[in-house]
């Protein structure tokens, strides 16, 4: 029985990991911190041959600004961003959110770019190969049945990026390199709702940097829903923001298979908008919560942040 | 392969690598340094922490491959010269070191933050520690260890805090019991250096790895290990008919066998095992092994095993009833039909308990080989006696044949306290391969071996008078034992029995159904059998105070047994230290102030409790002491001492040398603890039911004693003096005017004088105890322990999210030989508590584990965790050694209890489920405000 060697490639620059990336076509995966890539492949959740690790690349490491934009490299840890005095200043919901990921040492390896590229989980999709046998494999592991809803049709892996939805309501854009060149996109628009194929990034993208607009200045909230005041993974995040023009926008993580986004032109819409991510969430029992509890929280969360606003 | 380049330690090394290993699998495998832990193997417990080029680093989730030309510490490295480095020493003095196995990941994380935040405060401690998992200290210790390192700030020339022992001065009284003093092994463990299971290296290893079932409950129709047996690699396969003697920790459940034969009982259970040249070949070899099954009518809820199962298999087709009822017990004391009627209020609830796994942060590990001596195991274990027995009936081979060391443990707390199938199959694979074989359980597989608390469900009624006067309690409950028994018969008694102390019942009975079903078996953990049971009775007390508008803790002071005195069940009940914990927690909560005035949302409660000071009885029934020590002084004036007793991060080691110390009047330098290993050391029965101090510990007391009184009378013999005028003190033996005055090797010299080294073996047995009915030995002991906590919370009244503000905590522990083990102990149990209370559970999906990981299974961290306010209270039980009982088991009952106690202060609802949950508070909030507003209804 040959196995496929396991191959490690530290990639020298943006240019060498798309090569490498392309060259493994469907076997490869990149990494940067690792944190997530490295306990599915554990688990069996993935078994890529191919590793290629991007921590090398300092381009990707920095943060960056002109007049209108905020530059960050995806490859910024978790725990270093609340370093930097812009972000600081003008997106303290962010550096919020970052501190609200995993742990400590975590956040000491994990990184921006992996937080807003990071796997949808479930709890029935998150565990061992054997494990997943033994339950019956789902749709996300190449099974033909959702064992959270009973459904054939969707699968409702959560989206667990806590940084995303600041992001969002903060009107983050990201820069993504690929074979076919640079691209932007609105960071709302690369997530598909498809629990099985979350982003709609080609295989061999990059992220080179996350822009946030520095011609505009935005109030916001974070808050998180979690069993335990550290180490869990969502149960619900949800960020508010309202802009100088009094624009609100709400994102929601951990309650359906992409950020769950509305926009308002003024903070009189906020019934309407909370309805409206409300009905939008597709919340199902997958989930150390139930999932009624984490619906209603998202009404909780959303009134205490929207009183939070309306009172600054 | 590659070949990698790192320097470790300052130490360069070139090593060839799969390039996909894990840096934590290369600083173990490949250089050999084990003090870097693997917990969890998805970075979630922070075991594995290292330093990479200065920055902390979760090893077990990091490719090596990353750091080609890095320069890497460990634990091992932490410090630069002979000493401890002084942020170690700080562990280790203040007792900040229990199990150990968390402990080179803290010191890594905390030594890094500190280095980095100097000065940090208490807070930001906490929060840096928040990704290590420690599950002995309630990281009360652990934090303090930190805060003063961090305080005294952190300069390398400060580094001199390792004092040199003081020797004691002529004739100075030498007193050890009730001092505070670190484990002996504590600078072994906070250094990396201490060998747990899985540090084990025996040349020449095998790995072995296990095939396990995908069904609850199904036949094996065939199983077809060739393409396994192919593999290049494989030494051998082993399937179940191979193993087929019976075992369990009861003579009277020995329902188990090792591997899986004929058929599976539960999702997880052993089918076949591989032994490899390594483990990713073992792991390969699993996959090639072929099972088919049929699957047959599965037993999942206590509901569908109570019930007749009509043509469908029972999960063990022995026993009288055509259902899944393993043991039923039922005991009644007194009159409960006329004590329930004579009562001025009854109240009578409802209660759901999930099951909760123990949660040790070091998985099982054991490694075996046969030779000329025939088998030697040494694996994590609690109880190397019940093992012994348990491989020499299922191996076929004498009793004398068969050798269980113990190394480090790394936690136990009841989950390694059974004889367990992957130690009889590492045995069995060693045995037909004629090569030491080696398994270390996933984190994953040691969720599935469980023995966890038992998911449960009960009634419980209580009647009272109206002042308070409790007049009879009933308790119908039943519990979910899973697969097979473990102690599972003894949990199904405890749940009832031991509801007949603290207060004083005239009227008790109850009734308890241990069902099997198709999961994972349950067995004993801290507090066993009556922390659920405990929690729903002090649920109902706090409910009659409540609706008499009595003070709770009033109501509990009126009712509780006296001293000296013995229960409706016949427990003998000796000291009794609950009036003094209860006052305690209460002057130090400001109770009467507080409690009931606090505003919505913002409450206080209350709860007690007791437990065992060891089983009277042994499990398997003989004549044996339940402990020996033996003693043995050379020479050199050196004492051994050899016990049985199981040392898994509690500190019994510690405990035996102090009062050896504190008997023969000598410093602890002079002892040597030799334990846990069965060829070396007198049987002891082993670490549970919180036995060890109190027999342990007296059987210690007792050999020192009779080598105290050896050493005197050789030395009046030599010196034609009376042995009742010399004394035994600060190292000399001497008479009153000193005519005689000598040191104790010079006493030594006279007792070993043509004789040669002195053995001195000493003993506990405990006195007969308890009634002449069927089941009266149930929850016998010697002595009883007795405790209260006061809890105050937070609702968060939108959210149902509750925060621990603080406990406070009291245990009448007797007297505390060590009292920084004792409150290690305690802070521990608190903290276990309050991870039942509020997140803890053993979640399944159609008898599959879900919650499997420490990421899913929800231990407190460090933020979580509140302040915690320790009371040790002393009542000097007049039958343990030095006055001392047990620490380690009942303080975890009445912190439950008093948290939820508290949210019912805070919010006006009584939560009956554990864990709470809250959308539970939420819900039972909106019930009881509608029922407010209408009250019709």
């Amino acid at each position: 029985m040959m196995k496929k060697e396991k191959t490690y490639y530290k990639a020298q620059s943006v240019k060498d990991a798309i090569a490498k990336a392309a060259e493994h076509a469907n076997d490869f995966r990149y990494l940067a911190g690792g944190t997530d890539v490295i306990v599915n492949q554990f688990q069996g959740n993935e078994d890529k041959n191919c590793l290629i690790d991007i921590t090398g690349i300092e381009e990707l490491e920095q943060i960056k600004s002109d007049e209108k934009k905020l530059k960050i490299g995806p490859l910024v840890k978790l725990d270093d961003l609340k370093e930097n005095d812009i972000i600081r200043k003008k997106f303290p919901a962010l550096i919020e959110a970052a501190h609200a990921v995993a742990t400590p040492m975590l956040r000491k390896t994990a990184t921006i770019g992996g937080n807003i590229l990071c796997e949808n989980r479930c709890i029935f999709y998150n565990q061992s190969a054997w494990w997943r046998e033994a339950a019956g494999h789902c749709l996300k592991c190449n099974g033909d049945i959702c064992i959270a809803t009973g459904g054939k049709k969707a699968c409702f892996s959560k989206f667990m990026s806590d940084t995303a939805p600041v992001l969002i309501c903060y009107d983050a854009q990201i820069e993504v390199l690929d074979i076919n060149g640079l691209q932007v996109f609105r960071l709302e628009d690369i997530y598909t709702g498809d629990g099985i194929n979350p982003r709609s990034l080609s295989k061999t993208a990059l992220i080179r940097s996350i822009m946030l607009p520095l011609d505009n200045t935005y109030q916001s909230v974070f808050k998180k829903l979690r069993p335990r005041e550290s180490a869990d993974f969502s149960s619900l995040t949800t960020a508010v923001s309202k802009n100088e023009q009094g624009r609100i926008k709400i994102a929601l993580g951990g309650v359906d298979p992409k950020p769950v986004v509305a926009e308002g032109d003024s903070i009189a819409l906020r019934d309407e908008l909370i309805l409206k991510v409300f009905k939008k969430s597709r919340v199902i029992d997958n989930d150390y919560y139930s999932r009624l509890y984490r619906r209603d929280m998202i009404r909780v969360f959303l009134e205490q942040s929207f009183d939070v606003l309306a009172a600054t | 392969m590659k070949q990698l380049s790192i320097t470790i330690n300052g130490a360069k090394h070139e090593v060839l690598i799969n390039e996909h290993e894990m840096l934590s699998t290369v600083i173990r495998e490949k250089i050999g340094l084990t003090g870097t832990k693997i917990g969890c193997e998805q970075g979630s417990c922070g075991a594995c922490t290292v330093l990479v080029n200065n920055e902390p680093v979760l090893s077990c989730i990091t490719p090596a491959m990353r750091f080609n030309e890095a320069s890497i510490t460990t634990i091992e490295g932490i410090s630069t010269d002979a000493k401890l480095h002084r942020l170690q020493q700080k562990f280790v003095d203040k007792g900040a070191v229990q199990c150990g196995f968390c402990t080179p990941g803290m010191v890594i994380t905390a030594l890094d933050f500190i280095n980095k935040n100097p000065g940090a405060s208490v807070d930001e401690i906490k929060d840096s520690l928040s990704g290590n998992v420690c599950r002995c200290t309630g990281y009360k210790k652990i934090i303090e260890a930190v805060s003063e390192y961090s305080k005294e700030g952190f300069s390398q020339d400060k580094n001199s805090a390792t004092e040199e022992p003081v020797p004691a001065p002529e004739n100075v009284v030498i007193s050890t019991v009730g001092k505070s003093r670190p484990y002996i092994e504590a600078g072994k463990k906070v250094s990396g250096a201490a060998e747990y299971a899985d540090d084990v290296r025996i040349k020449n290893t095998l790995h072995a790895k296990f095939l396990r079932s995908i069904y609850p409950h199904a036949k094996i129709e065939s199983i077809d290990t060739t393409e396994a047996e192919k593999l290049p690699g494989v030494r051998a396969v082993a399937t179940g008919k191979e193993l087929p003697v019976k075992f369990g920790v009861l003579p009277i459940s020995n329902d188990e066998t090792a591997i899986a034969i004929d058929k599976v009982r539960y999702v997880g259970e052993v089918v076949a095992a591989v032994a490899a040249d390594t483990e990713d070949i073992a792991k390969e070899a699993i996959k090639l092994i072929k099972v088919q099954y049929r699957r047959i009518k599965e037993f999942l809820t206590m509901d569908d095993s109570l019930k007749d199962v009509g043509e469908n298999e029972k999960i063990h087709p022995e026993g009288k009833f055509n259902n899944n009822v393993h043991k039923k017990a039922e005991l009644r004391f007194g009159n409960q039909a006329k004590g329930l009627e004579e009562s001025d209020i009854v109240s009578k609830m409802e209660f759901e308990f999930e099951g909760v796994s123990h949660g040790f942060t070091e998985p099982h590990a054991a490694t075996a080989w046969w030779d000329e001596n025939g088998l030697t195991i040494i694996t994590a274990t609690q109880v190397p006696h019940y093992l012994h027995r348990a491989l020499a009936k299922v191996m076929e081979v004498p009793l004398s044949r068969v050798r269980v060391i113990k190394p480090y443990v790394g936690g136990g707390f009841g989950g390694k306290g059974d004889p367990f199938p992957h130690e009889m199959i590492v045995a069995h694979l060693a045995r037909k391969t004629g090569r030491p074989v080696k398994i270390r359980f996933s984190r994953e597989e040691v969720f599935i071996s469980n023995h966890g608390r038992h998911p449960s469900r009960m009634v419980l009624q209580l009647g009272a008078k109206k002042d308070g006067t409790l007049t009879a309690l009933d308790a119908d409950i039943t519990i979910d034992g899973g697969a097979y028994g473990s102690f599972g018969v003894v949990t199904t008694y405890y749940n009832g029995v031991l509801l007949q102390a603290p207060y004083k019942l005239d009227n008790f009975g109850f009734r308890t159904f241990r069902v099997y079903t198709n999961k994972p078996q349950c067995g004993a953990m801290r507090g066993h059998g009556a922390v659920n049971s405990r929690f729903a009775t002090e649920s109902l007390i706090d409910d009659i105070a409540h609706k008499l508008k009595i003070d709770p803790v009033e109501m509990r002071m009126k009712n509780f047994l006296t001293p000296h005195t013995l229960t409706v069940g016949h427990y003998r009940i000796t000291s009794n230290g609950s009036r003094e914990s209860l006052m305690k927690v209460a002057e130090q909560s400001e109770w009467k102030s507080r409690h009931g005035n606090l505003e919505f949302g913002h409450g206080l409660g209350v709860g007690c409790g007791f437990f065992i000071s060891g089983s009277a009885l042994p499990i398997i029934w003989n004549e044996l002491p339940q402990s020996v020590v033996h003693l043995k002084v050379d020479f050199d004036g050196r004492v051994v001492i050899t016990s049985g007793a199981s040392d898994i991060g509690q500190g019994s080691d510690t405990m035996l040398a102090m009062i050896v110390a504190e008997v023969l009047g000598i410093s602890m330098e002079k002892i040597f603890v030799l334990a846990a290993d069965t060829l070396l050391t007198p049987v002891d029965m082993g670490s549970y039911s919180s036995r060890v101090t109190f027999m342990a510990g007296n059987a210690a007391k007792d050999a020192a004693e009779k080598l105290c009184n050896e050493i005197i009378e050789a030395v009046a013999k030599a010196k034609n003096s009376a042995k009742e005028e010399l004394n035994l003190v600060g190292e000399r033996v001497f008479n009153n005017d000193k005519s005689i005055d000598l040191s104790w090797l010079e006493a030594i010299d006279i007792l070993t004088a043509n004789r040669g080294a002195v053995s001195i073996s000493g003993k506990y047995i405990s006195p007969k105890l308890g009634g002449d009915f069927k089941g009266a030995g149930a929850g016998l002991s010697p002595s009883y322990s007795f405790g209260a906590c006061t809890a105050e919370v937070k609702v968060d009244l939108e959210t149902g999210q509750v925060k621990i503000l603080k406990v406070w905590g009291a245990h009448d522990c007797g007297k505390a030989i060590n009292p920084m083990a004792v409150e290690g102990q305690l802070e521990g149990s608190w903290h276990m508590g309050i991870g039942q209370t509020l997140t803890e559970q053993m979640k399944y999906y159609e008898g599959l584990i879900m919650s499997n990981n420490f990421l899913d299974y929800k231990i407190p961290t460090s933020l979580d965790t509140p302040d915690i306010i320790t009371n040790i209270i002393e009542t000097n039980e007049p039958e343990g050694p030095f006055g001392a009982k047990e620490c380690g088991e009942g303080a975890l009952h009445p912190v439950i209890p008093a948290v939820a106690n508290a949210i019912f202060d805070a919010v006006g609802v009584r939560i009956k489920k554990l864990p709470i949950m809250p959308e539970d508070i939420l819900r039972e909030m909106k019930l009881h405000k509608q029922a407010e507003m209408n009250p019709i209804l």
